[in-house]
């Protein structure tokens, strides 16, 4: 059995091959900067994708709060709009504000989640893939049928916030077709106690309901493997809103928002040849969004209530040619069509078709690696425009090219390097060109550079294993696209103005030790970040040379781990420094450093042992964990205004068969 | 002697008191008022803050030493765990009270214009300007408008429910801090000021401009009678009303934000006498104040260009026409607020991005004296 969490090179596969069948296989150039894997059946140390993503270096997760709170991520200061969150290899894309909530993301779906600064090696990627700043890539688990043709599991989780939320998944194979149901339902009250300057209060509003239904589907068709993934997603929540002075007379919020996700996505990936290999992908998705102050409920709230429906389609043809042993490029060319449409005031039903194209080349030699890629995007947006006399139906066309570059050397057994330099850009979202009384149609794509550098090494001794990470970086955002008031205070507008320099190091070390045999070990994970990301913006302004808002200098933390036998105990510390909620870096704006720690407990049962025989071998087998979060209770907050729950507890409770 | 408030028609005398107040041990940055100390005991500066951030504060310079002393009111009310809230919208001092409009905290907060003390904190939904005739404040509040709809199954949106009610003007005892009733204006009503026994409100519909069915602005100025709270009379003004201003003669001038696209910002003005007359004074209207029987205004005609660096000019208009252009090197500043201390001595507030701390400009005699950083999106003034 594996460890708890892997993350670093030594237990990784070495060889990377196009598909499953392939048998022309290349070595990695660039490692994820942090992954964690999970074996089947294995239970998360947090159930949440964006509580795991928190733990990583150089990632700052932006979380409003509660169960429903939106939950963004930010990879070494480049904006969460940097960074895509790629689904089985697909990118998980909102065009009206670039915004990927991670909260909706349950990490039992999940059997590696793995974050990339510098390009991920592997064969046949979307362009996409090449053109994101960073990549987090969200592996689905696959069906798990050892023992016959249907396997299943459910789950009930509940504690602290009214939290009630049990799953179910069924897998059967079919044929040739192995399948996959997932259901999940989950309904939270949101209510928690916090600090209202000086009284204790409890949070208001902050409930949700979701539930999810998704199936995946995989088997063989003409030579190649296909794989399908229904999702339909669906969620009502409230927004509680900020800690702000608010008259006893009025609510502080009865704000509401219900959305519908709903998406289709497929692959299919053939060799036809040990050297040439294609894979075709496809999305589909339709995400509805109800957005509802409730004025008759709160006459402080401004009276909105509207609709957005935003669909996309998205297809994607990659190719991979192995000219040598050593040597292989690849063609990955990704077409995509959004939509977004709303009953906003003056809106501009905006259209976007567009193209990304990637050539990439892979030169692989044992201790000698290297990757190089070109990106080329290009979009063609319609919308509709007001000029005198009516409205108009106008377009626009953008194009990047995005280079990036990256190498690897391993001296010694025990020593590899890596360094990468890349440049990306994103587009600005529908919301920064269009939205009503601020976009601007103008907007020139914003552009990220980054050079970075790992240093990894490993040693083992005896039963003992330890590896260590240094990864330097800088990073350079020009163009950033920016809200700013106009002569007008009531009129802002997005503007191209933007700049951030970013240095920062990221430092992991990972000691390990069986104890005895592979079933009981121990782990210990330090991880270190340090990030001085500058506002360069105005030479001269107060604020030029200044952190940038929520950036911490210094952040780091502990993670423990043991594994003995059929228990599992895990105790993960976070720490965050100092920060400010905006580029004034005052007294007035300052963020108290605060940390967080949490442990979870597990204990696996046979069905067998406790009833005394055995039906299935190792199945049915029973799962009970216990998760403690904020277990000193300490009071804190990540966004400004937005407090985070104090100490809560879930249990949960697996039957797998 | 000043002349109440920016949307202070009514003149209150004031007696100062002479024994020192708590406030004085207050220290800030120092700033030279030599030339026109005497104008006034204090000039309380409202920082609007940014909104959802909780961080209105109040600001007061003190003459006649110079001394500008930042976040007042939390240094003076500890007791007050939330500080003065979020967004500061209006100031406004009557007697020897300052009262000030708390719009997203849903408070109107009374201090002691010696010390900043809390007087009383009163609740009103959405308030947006004050304005005082010898028994009362009147609030403008935008609360109330709602619509709902649906998609039907073909995907067409529909209203269902549509509900989009005007706003409100609250009336404040001066003596008891309590609402008296409230009276239904137009839609999100923003500046008020009182003459002659009637109230002026400015309405806006900046919200209804948002909403379904019509995505309208509003245009109208509601006439008040103070002593029955009805509304008398409606005057058509132009969409988008902003400011409410009365020179203590019978004349009334309005300023407009317009459309933000082809309809400009402008100062308007009518006779009480003849209401539904209304002449355009100028176009570009950006800010503006009263000092006097004069409104003052700073505006750019490039105001609609997003992307261009504006070039603001100072203006002035008295007994309902445009008499004076000012000479002003505004460059490098972008006025988001106005006040005028005396013909000669004007205070620009520049909000910066609006999220940061933004600076105070003080100009004496058409030079800039200083230039100082104060709290975020400085908003409003008031001297006494």
């Amino acid at each position: 059995m594996l460890s708890v969490c892997c993350g670093l090179s030594a237990q990784q596969t070495d060889t990377l091959s196009a598909s499953q069948v392939s048998t022309y296989k290349v070595l990695p150039v660039v490692r994820p900067s942090e992954q964690v894997a999970f074996l089947p059946g294995q239970v998360r140390p947090s159930p949440q994708v964006s509580e795991l993503l928190r733990r990583f270096t150089g990632v700052q997760v932006k979380d409003y709060g509660g169960v429903g709170g939106l939950k963004t991520i930010n990879v070494r200061s480049l904006g969460s709009e940097h960074v895509g969150i790629f689904l089985d290899g697909i990118l998980v894309d909102n065009a009206q504000n670039m915004q990927v909530d991670l909260g909706r993301f349950s990490a039992d779906a999940f059997s590696a989640i793995a974050l990339y600064n510098a390009q991920k090696t592997q064969r046949l990627q979307t362009a996409k893939e090449y053109a994101a700043g960073a990549a987090v890539h969200l592996s689905l688990e696959q069906p798990y049928l050892i023992w016959g043709d249907s396997s299943g599991k459910v789950r009930l989780r509940a504690g602290s916030f009214g939290t009630v939320n049990p799953s179910i998944q069924w897998d059967r194979r079919l044929g040739g077709v192995l399948l996959r149901v997932g259901a999940e339902f989950l309904t939270s009250n949101g209510k928690y106690k916090y600090d209202y300057f000086g009284t204790p209060l409890t949070r208001e509003n902050g409930d949700i309901t979701s539930g999810r239904l998704d199936a995946r589907l995989s088997g063989s068709l003409l030579g190649g493997k296909w794989s399908l993934l229904l999702y339909g997603y669906g969620s009502e929540r409230g927004f509680p809103g900020p800690v702000i002075r608010r008259s006893e007379e009025f609510p502080f919020s009865a704000e509401r928002q219900a959305d519908r996700d709903i998406f289709a996505q497929g692959s299919w990936t053939k060799d036809w040849t040990p050297r040439y290999s294609t894979a075709v992908r496809f999305k589909y998705s339709n995400n509805y969004i109800h957005y509802n102050t409730h004025p008759e409920k709160n006459p402080m709230a401004l009276p909105y209530n509207l609709h957005y429906l935003q669909q996309s389609a998205y297809g994607s043809l990659a190719q991979s040619l192995g000219l040598a042993d050593f040597w292989s490029v690849d063609l990955s060319t990704d077409f995509q069509y959004n939509t977004l449409d709303s009953d906003v005031g003056q809106f501009v039903r905006p259209r976007r078709a567009a193209f990304t194209g990637a050539l990439a080349t892979l030169l692989t030699w044992s201790k000698f690696r290297a990757e190089a890629h070109l990106v080329y995007a290009a979009t063609w947006d319609w919308f509709d425009q007001r000029n005198a006399g009516g409205w108009s139906r106008e377009d626009t066309f953008r194009d990047v090219w995005m280079p990036s570059v990256s190498l690897f050397f391993a001296p010694a057994r025990w020593l590899e390097i890596d360094a990468f330099a890349k440049r990306t850009y994103r587009l600005p979202s529908f919301n920064d060109l269009y939205y009503s009384l601020m976009g601007n149609s103008a907007l020139v794509p914003e552009s990220a550079a980054q050079l970075g550098a790992d240093i990894r090494m490993s040693a083992r001794a005896g039963a003992w294993d330890l590896e260590a990470r240094l990864s330097p970086y800088y990073n350079h955002v020009d163009d950033k696209i920016v809200a700013i008031p106009t002569s007008s205070q009531f009129r802002w507008t997005m503007l191209n103005i933007g700049k951030v320099d970013i240095t920062g190091v990221d430092a992991k070390v990972r000691t390990g030790r069986d104890i005895g045999f592979a079933d009981r070990r121990a782990d210990l994970t330090l991880r270190y970040t340090f990030q001085r990301a500058l506002d360069h913006t105005t030479p001269g302004s107060l604020i030029w040379g200044n952190q940038i808002p929520y950036i911490p200098l210094h952040s780091g933390g502990v993670d423990l781990s043991l594994l003995w036998e059929k228990w599992t105990f895990a105790w993960n510390t976070t720490i965050t420094g100092e920060r400010w909620s905006r580029t004034a870096n005052t007294d007035d704006y300052r963020i108290a450093p605060w940390s967080l720690s949490d442990a979870s407990i597990a204990r696996k049962f046979l069905l067998a042992d406790l009833l005394g025989s055995s039906p299935r071998g190792l199945f049915p087998e029973l799962s009970v964990g216990l998760a403690l979060n904020n277990i000193f209770n300490q009071s804190y907050q990540i966004v400004q205004g937005y407090p985070m729950p104090g100490f809560n507890a879930m249990l949960s409770i697996e039957l797998a068969w | 002697m000043l002349c109440g408030a920016l949307f202070l028609g009514a003149c209150q005398k004031i007696d100062y008191r002479e024994e020192p107040s708590k406030d004085e041990e207050l220290t800030g940055q120092l700033v030279d008022v030599s030339p026109f100390s005497g104008a006034a005991r204090k000039l309380f500066v409202l920082n609007e803050g940014q909104m959802g951030s909780n961080n209105a504060s109040l600001d007061f310079l003190r003459f006649p030493f110079g001394i500008y002393i930042s976040d007042a009111f939390a240094k003076m009310n500890p007791s007050v765990g939330a500080g003065l809230g979020d967004v500061g919208n209006d100031i406004a001092v009557i007697g020897e009270e300052l009262w000030m409009v708390v719009n997203n905290s849903g408070i109107v907060e009374v201090v002691s214009v010696f010390d900043e003390t809390e007087v009383a904190a009163i609740s009103v939904p959405t308030p947006r300007n004050i304005a005082f005739d010898d028994k009362y404040a009147y609030v403008t509040s935008w609360a109330g408008a709602f619509a709902t709809g649906a998609y039907d199954e073909y995907g067409n949106y529909s209203i269902t429910d549509y509900y989009n009610t005007k706003g409100q003007v609250y009336r404040i005892n001066l003596k008891t801090k309590q609402v008296e009733g409230s009276v239904e204006v137009g839609y999100q009503p923003e500046g008020i000021a009182y003459y002659g026994g009637k109230l002026y409100v400015a309405n806006s519909g900046g919200i209804s401009s948002q909403l379904p069915p019509s995505y309208s602005y509003d245009s109208t100025v509601s006439i008040i009678d103070a002593a029955s709270f009805k509304v008398s009379s409606t005057v058509d003004v132009q969409i988008n009303l902003k400011d409410v201003y009365s020179d203590g003669a019978g004349n009334i001038y309005v300023t407009t934000l317009g459309n933000f696209w082809d309809v400009h910002s402008g100062l308007y003005t009518f006779n009480v006498s003849n209401p539904t007359s209304v002449s355009l004074i100028s176009n570009y209207v950006s800010v503006s104040a009263i000092y006097g029987d004069t409104v003052y205004c700073i505006g750019t005609d490039t105001e609609f260009d997003w992307s261009a660096a504006h070039e603001y000019s100072l203006w002035g208009a008295q007994n309902g026409k445009k008499t004076i252009g000012i000479s002003l090197d505004l460059s490098g500043i972008a006025p988001y607020s106005f006040f005028v201390l005396d013909p000669n001595t004007f205070f620009i507030g520049d909000a910066g991005d609006y999220v940061n701390p933004g600076t105070l400009n003080c100009f004496h005699r058409g030079n800039k004296l200083w230039s100082i950083q104060v709290g975020v999106c400085p908003g409003h003034f008031v001297a006494y």
